[in-house]
């Protein structure tokens, strides 16, 4: 019961009217930054963040982690009325949205969705508030092994249960870690990997690696996809709401799996993405007609929504337990938080309680605060995807480019935004997976830490990563992690030649 | 012998695409590499060397990439990666986006902004001036407004700020 005062204590510190200006103002932001193509969560966090370096730390998360709702709620409003998602996130909520929208039944397609992501969202922020302080109890036993081998893990099962290719992962991941590592060395403050030029010094930040990796090379993208918005027009009214939460319970079985597989895949770092597939898939196989699926079954609306938004809000337990964030847009706030003088992880949750149980009261909130505005915003907004190309596109470069200037104001910085959005481009062409290394361009500083400090205690032995029950087990999980991708290829290859052999047998 | 089709005229394969992707991040696997070996991967008082990590994150980074080559050396897709008409529309985004940047260097991010944006909308948009001009300005002095005044959160500004007398 003790994370029920904590509780109430963060809501005391919520429930102001700058916060809760400060609430509407990042749901705004949020869904504007959804709807738009190319401004996605992970890049809108990222120009919003070094305009609250001045700001009080729970004012800022505050502000911050609403946008990153409401871009959930705005990129599902896309994928309803226009057949684009707004976030990869959301891509499942088109199979069946989009078709609902185009029968006629918009409204219906935009409560359900609204509704259900918001229920994800709240049952996600349950989770939190139940199994944080214990998260962060255990944690407490870490030290400087455990804290790398859970960094190991976090990594390792990317590329374990990552869709791709497990090689293309390591390689984008290490590319994070070597961004990372530009710069000065924080623990002998030699330069390291500056190669001689004086912009370098200051190191590779984080924010200009996703504002050109996320933000401008997703507008390339979109711009070669030829972009033409034939949107559904749409107006939600009160009758429509009240149908959709008629309906809602019908759905109780694909909500609670939908839920149930979004915050497991928010807190394991596989990220809201993931979830809305994996959710929208066990809809389908579960379903008692599938022949509904992808003309507008309301089961794959629900389903990938409430996975998509319990994912994102679960992603945010991590982040503040253990200081390792459950996908991209987590990532960056984590940033934000050692840039406001905090240092994620367990002693967070001792040093700053006030910090960690508003932001949990936040989530509340601002969740609701999300659903109540998009419902009420979504004729505003799909308006402003009428504006031409030619017009919001530039002004969306302008932001993207202001934005990664006011971070250190740096004009180099705009250069390396321009090259990390070929790269962007290119590696989302070619499947190679981004957010491993936006992850290890924000965790790549304090992995490395742990594992010299982890070094420097065991004089050098590796076997100081098995040194106890806790963390020889973290670590030799984090290392079947990584080998499962060749297990499963070690076995295909076994089952084809068995194949190949019983097919050569008989003559 | 060649069954494979060779891509359209004017376009990339996705094969080329894939082995020069290889070759750009194994080629920065190999300078992260070296650039571990000159910070030292030596063990010292303090623990590892401040060059042992970059060094071992290089390699890895290389050995991914030869990975990577072998994999689309095996599969070998001659897929379209970009076809005359995409490239030619990617090249119509990029190019100006570069150019605001380059101009933002001399002339600061807000003359810029408004040059780019009356400029593609009236090249590219098929707008007329009267109404590409104002748009531009116009969202010049909204940024002006967001960041100086309300966020106070300075720009680039170049010698058209100076001469009004703003920076």
């Amino acid at each position: 019961m003790d994370n029920l005062a904590h509780l109430v204590d963060g809501f005391g510190t919520v429930l102001s009217g700058y916060h809760l200006m400060l609430m509407v103002l990042g749901v705004m932001l949020g869904i504007l930054v959804g709807v738009l193509p190319g401004l996605g969560a992970p890049n809108g966090v990222s120009l919003l963040l070094p305009l609250t370096f001045a700001m009080d730390p729970v004012s800022a998360i505050i502000l911050l982690s609403c946008m990153y709702w409401g871009a959930l709620f705005g990129g599902s409003t896309t994928s309803i009325l226009f057949n684009i998602p707004g976030e990869p996130s959301s891509v499942a909520t088109t199979f069946d949205g989009y078709p609902m929208a185009r029968a006629g039944q918009a409204a219906r397609a935009l409560t359900l969705a609204f509704l259900s992501a918001g229920f994800g969202a709240l049952a996600g922020v349950v989770v939190i508030t139940l199994l944080s302080g214990w998260v962060a109890q255990f944690a407490l036993r870490f030290s400087s092994p455990e804290f790398f081998a859970v960094y190991f893990l976090a990594f390792a099962s990317f590329v374990g249960m990552g869709s791709g290719s497990p090689v293309k992962t390591v390689v984008s991941m290490m590319l994070g870690f070597a961004f990372a590592t530009v710069g000065m060395d924080t623990v002998s403050g030699n330069l390291r990997l500056t190669f001689g030029l004086a912009d370098l010094i200051k190191g590779i930040s984080f924010l200009v690696a996703v504002i050109g990796l996320f933000g401008i090379g997703e507008l390339i993208l979109t711009m070669e996809e030829g972009l033409r918005f034939d949107g559904i027009r749409a107006r939600v009214g009160l009758r429509d709401v009240g149908r959709a939460m008629r309906e809602l319970p019908r759905q109780w079985l694909a909500l609670l799996r939908s839920v149930l597989v979004g915050c497991w895949m928010g807190i394991t770092p596989g990220g809201p993405t993931a979830a809305s597939f994996m959710s929208y898939g066990l809809a389908r196989r579960f379903a008692r007609r599938k022949d509904g699926f992808g003309k507008g079954d309301p089961a794959g609306i629900v389903s990938p929504e409430a996975a998509d938004h319990s994912a994102g809000t679960c992603a945010i337990l991590p982040m503040l337990a253990l200081g390792v964030p459950g996908s991209a847009t987590a990532a960056v706030m984590m940033g934000g938080l050692m840039i406001w003088g905090l240092t994620p992880g367990p002693m967070l949750f001792i040093d700053q309680p006030d910090f960690v149980w508003g932001l949990i009261a936040s989530m509340y909130l601002g969740n609701v605060v999300a659903v109540a505005l998009v419902l009420a915003t979504v004729p505003l907004f799909s308006t402003i995807l009428r504006i031409p190309f030619a017009v919001i596109g530039p002004v969306i470069v302008v932001v993207c480019f202001a934005g990664a200037y006011t971070v250190a104001n740096s004009p180099f910085d705009m250069g390396l935004v321009l090259a990390f959005s070929v790269a962007g481009y290119v590696f989302k062409r070619l499947d190679y997976p981004i957010a491993p290394l936006v992850l290890a361009m924000v965790l790549g500083d304090k992995a490395e830490d742990a594992f010299r400090q982890s070094m420097i205690m065991s004089g050098g032995d590796l076997s100081v990563f098995w040194s106890n029950a806790l963390v020889g087990s973290i670590t030799t999980l984090g290392l079947a992690m990584l080998a499962w991708p060749l297990i499963g290829r070690l076995t295909s290859i076994k089952a084809r030649t068995r194949r190949t052999a019983g097919a050569e047998r008989p003559d | 012998m060649d069954q494979r089709q060779k891509p359209e005229s004017g376009g990339i394969s996705r094969f080329a695409m894939e082995c020069a992707a290889s070759a750009a991040t194994g080629a920065m696997g190999a300078a992260v590499a070296v650039g571990g070996l000159q910070g030292g991967i030596g063990w010292n008082e303090a623990g590892p060397e401040p060059g042992t990590f970059p060094f071992a994150v290089g390699l890895i980074i290389v050995a991914g990439s030869l990975g990577t080559l072998v994999q689309a050396l095996r599969s070998r897709d001659d897929g379209v990666f970009l076809d005359a008409v995409r490239l030619r529309r990617v090249a119509a985004f990029f190019g100006p986006m570069a150019a605001f940047v380059a101009l933002s260097l001399p002339l600061g991010l807000y003359v810029a902004s408004a040059l780019y944006l009356a400029g593609v909308m009236a090249l590219q948009g098929g707008y007329r001036l009267r109404s590409a001009v104002p748009v531009g300005l116009g969202v010049a002095v909204l940024l002006w407004l967001v960041f100086e005044t309300w966020f106070q959160v300075p720009l680039l500004k170049g010698p058209v700020e100076a001469w009004l007398g703003l920076a």
